[in-house]
């Protein structure tokens, strides 16, 4: 695999190129600091686009055009990345190699259309198209609940900091939604393609300066951009007192979610020990979560733990009978005490480092983590994969033992199902 | 051994099979540090009576081949199968359907200890009382969990809508009332008659050596000898639907439909997987992304979400559509008006055809979709098919209108699902 970074001063070019892969993928990145009220805008705009362009003027047609390119793939996302909202556009086609001469450059151009050229009279988005996103928006946010465990996810979050971007719902607002029309659809997206930075990455078997010069073709941004607000989230410091919140829900199981902010962490330990804690704590099913609350007492079919290092927040999280919600809780306690204590195994950390290892080696077996991982050294400075594997392997169990204790125990989330069991 | 090359995707499956019936699918790769091994056998919830070699007849419990998947990873030594698969960095599961059940080791390192281990564990029941005992908490919150899943009921109350005794319309978890049942003297019976070497296979795709593995395998399950012969009577399934409508009413927002097609396949003289395949294009045709249908829908806000898909059973083949839409009723109209008013497009028919042989190249690249695409094949088709890529190049039209001539699109089971 052979890395080129180059700078284009509207955008940086990242081509990674090896011969792994049939396809070539290609992902351009849009981040700006993440604003609450901005959240449902961007999905409305990232919706729309793949709705129809100029050109192709509508969804059908955009979609018969993708099969004609061999299947080409295209997709969008939003997502929260600490203080930042990223917005990606993909593309994945065949190599030519597989399909016919220029198919790639016509992908490349097709994606190019549905991003520089929308569906736009008059500085106005189509208002019917502008209608089918919004109608199928709303129906995504009034079934958020069906999605009970990451809904309580959600709920957690805002009971524990309702100000912090960790809070901020990606499904978006409905009180948001009425207020979007075609007109200020418009304005939002020049917005974006003006101000947003922009990282492109490509990854598959390509020559680099046909890339170099088919992407300065296809991609055009106008301005230069300044950086730049950090990326990692200043987590609010751990209540003394422990906060209990509870909604009900009409189902048979419950929720139990468990907001642990980390405070004070340094770069080290937020990338290396801490890691190594969360799995040791709740990473898999040789977890202590697991083999205490699952294997040990029956309590449960999923418990685990995950540690997001930009938010510097870990989170617990289990689906449970609502009356065993005080016990498990309290095994839970016990379990993050007893790893703070360093009340584990030389063994837990070995198999810690080598489930962290294997996923750090598979990084290179798929193209969109690939990109990802580019993306993380881009935007928040990560180690290289062999850096991480050497200094992951260097971890020593004072280390993880001092990390595990910045771990707090803020808010306790349970979203407690009411119905009566049918059986 | 033998060497099956799959034509226009660069890539080979070795083949073997044991005297004592195993069969066993291999396809290295030459450029991956990954690799996947899955251990299955041919029995999932499907079974829920069988006869023996003596003549007993068996009655099972619901849920019982998926108890004793949780189960095959309790071991005498006490050694647990997750933590030796995690000493190495790989990550182990498994998982229960209708037909199948399969335990799958996937990673990077320690392959060929890693493959022993797997065929090892799979091959060493340890059920007691306490340990059936302790099960029996965990897999009634799994059941729980699912039935909070508005879509996962959907499908199940479309199933028993569509049939009438197949064990298709019984979640293949069972019921908590059913799983309380179940002893370790059932989890050994069940044990003994469907975890046998003629009922079981390997498929091993990654980066490893053929020859090792099948030196291992060998080793590992060569001596093995069948031990029971269970019978399982095919149950016999009527050709028209069980209900016709269902209404429920969920704590949903936003309505959903269920459409069930039962068609029955005794008339149709095609090979199975081609006609797979035609079903799958003439649904895709009707339903899919890049349908007229679909385009309909969207511009008059019927559909936000649709899902679509083929079942396999003896006899017949049901097509499942579930989708999430703010007025089912028109919504309903609109697909009933499709299957009564089909036409195909050749244009749409080529065009899907090359959609399909990129998606196949597609999926070789990844070890993962690999492993699932072939698991499918054996699992339906007893076996590799070399030459997709032309079964699809020389699918045509004059097939297809010969399947929908025999297609009864009448015999349909629709669900409502709406907000309490």
């Amino acid at each position: 695999m052979q890395y080129i970074k180059k700078d284009l001063g509207s955008f940086k070019l990242h081509l990674i190129k090896t011969d792994k892969f049939k396809t070539v993928t290609l992902r351009v990145v849009f981040h700006s600091p993440i604003k609450k009220e901005e959240i449902t805008i961007r999905n409305i705009l990232t919706d729309i686009l793949l709705q129809s362009s100029k050109e192709y003027n509508s969804r059908r047609d955009l979609t018969i055009k993708a099969e004609d390119l061999y299947a080409a793939d295209i997709t969008t996302n939003n997502q929260r990345v600490g203080n930042y909202i990223v917005s990606s556009f993909i593309l994945q086609v065949l190599n030519d190699k597989y399909t016919e001469k220029n198919n790639l450059d016509e992908s490349i151009k097709f994606l190019s259309e549905i991003i520089f050229n929308p569906d736009v009279l008059n500085k106005e988005f189509n208002k019917e198209k502008l209608d089918i996103v919004k109608n199928n928006a709303v129906v995504a946010l009034n079934s958020i609940k069906e999605d009970a465990s990451s809904y309580s996810l959600i709920r957690l979050a805002e009971a524990f900091d309702k100000n912090s971007p960790l809070s901020y719902r990606m499904t978006g607002y409905l009180e948001d939604l009425e207020d979007i029309n075609e007109a200020n659809l418009y304005k939002y997206y020049e917005k974006m393609i003006e101000s947003d930075y922009v990282d492109i990455f490509v990854v598959g078997d390509f020559d680099n300066d046909e890339m170099l010069s088919t992407i300065k073709k296809y991609f055009k941004f106008k301005k230069l951009k300044k950086k730049k607000e950090d990326y990692f989230l200043k987590i609010k410091k751990c209540n003394s007192k422990r906060l209990f919140a509870k909604e009900t829900i009409d189902n048979t199981q419950s929720k139990l979610a468990i907001a642990c902010p980390v405070n004070k962490l340094t770069d080290y330990e937020r990338n290396y020990p801490l890691i190594l804690a969360n799995i040791i704590l709740g990473g898999g099913t040789d977890s202590k979560l697991f083999s205490e609350v699952r294997e040990k007492n029956s309590l449960c079919y999923t418990i685990h733990s995950f540690f997001n290092k930009v938010d510097n927040l870990l989170v617990i999280a289990a689906g449970i009978d609502k009356d065993n919600a005080v016990k498990t809780i309290d095994l839970i306690t016990k379990q993050l005490n007893e790893l703070k204590k360093g009340k584990f195994l030389e063994k837990d950390i070995n198999i810690a480092k080598e489930f962290y290892n294997t996923a750090v080696e598979e990084i290179s077996e798929n193209e969109h983590r690939i990109i990802n991982d580019y993306l993380s050294r881009e935007l928040l400075g990560t180690d290289s994969i062999d850096e991480r594997i050497d200094k992951m392997n260097k971890v020593t169990k004072q280390e993880i033992i001092k990390a595990s204790k910045k771990i707090g125990m803020d808010t306790v989330f349970l979203l407690e199902g009411v119905k009566n069991a049918e059986n | 051994m033998q060497k099956i090359d799959l034509l226009g995707l660069d890539i080979a499956c070795y083949k073997e099979k044991l005297k004592n019936g195993l069969e066993v699918f291999m396809l290295p790769y030459e450029n991956k540090k990954n690799y996947f091994i899955s251990y299955a056998t041919r029995f999932g919830s499907d079974v829920l009576e069988f006869v023996d070699s003596k003549g007993k007849k068996h009655k099972l419990c619901e849920g019982i081949a998926h108890f004793l998947e949780h189960k095959m990873f309790e071991q005498e030594d006490g050694v647990d199968p997750f933590t030796f698969f995690s000493e190495s960095g790989t990550d182990s599961n498994a998982s229960t359907s209708f037909d199948n059940t399969q335990y799958i080791c996937y990673g990077t390192k320690k392959f060929e200890e890693n493959l022993r281990y797997l065929l090892k564990f799979v091959n060493s029941p340890y059920y007691t009382d306490e340990n059936v005992l302790k099960e029996k908490g965990i897999i009634a919150e799994e059941i729980k969990m699912y039935e909070d899943i508005p879509d996962f009921k959907l499908e199940m109350k479309l199933r028993e809508a569509l049939y009438k005794n197949s064990s298709r319309r019984i979640d293949i978890a069972g019921s908590i009332e059913e799983i309380n049942k179940i002893t370790k003297e059932d989890l050994y019976n069940c044990y003994n008659s469907f975890y046998s070497p003629e009922n079981m296979f390997v498929l091993i795709v990654g980066n490893f050596s053929y020859k090792k593995a099948l030196k291992i395998i060998e080793e590992e399950i060569g001596d093995i000898k069948n031990r029971n012969k269970p019978k399982v009577n095919t149950i016999k399934e009527p050709v028209a639907v069980n209900t016709k409508e269902v209404i429920l009413k969920e704590n949903i927002e936003v309505p959903k439909i269920g459409l069930g097609l039962k068609v029955s396949t005794k008339n149709m003289k095609m090979d199975d997987l081609e006609l797979d395949l035609y079903l799958n294009l003439l649904t895709t045709l009707i339903f899919g992304s890049s349908s007229e249908f679909r385009e309909r829908v969207r511009n008059e806000k019927l559909l936000s979400s649709m899902y679509i898909e083929w079942e396999s059973l003896p006899d017949f083949k049901t097509f499942y559509l579930m989708a999430s839409t703010i007025n089912p009723e028109k919504l309903l109209e609109e697909i009933k008006y499709e299957l009564d008013n089909l036409n195909i497009s050749i244009n749409a028919f080529e065009r899907i055809k090359k959609v399909w042989i990129a998606n196949e190249v597609k999926i070789i690249d990844s070890i993962d979709a690999t492993v699932n695409n072939i698991f499918d094949d054996i699992l339906k088709y007893r076996k590799i098919i070399p030459n997709k890529l032309d079964i699809i190049r020389n699918m045509n039209i004059d097939n297809m209108n010969e399947i929908i001539k025999n297609i009864n699109f009448k015999n349909i089971s629709i669900v409502k699902m709406i907000g309490k």
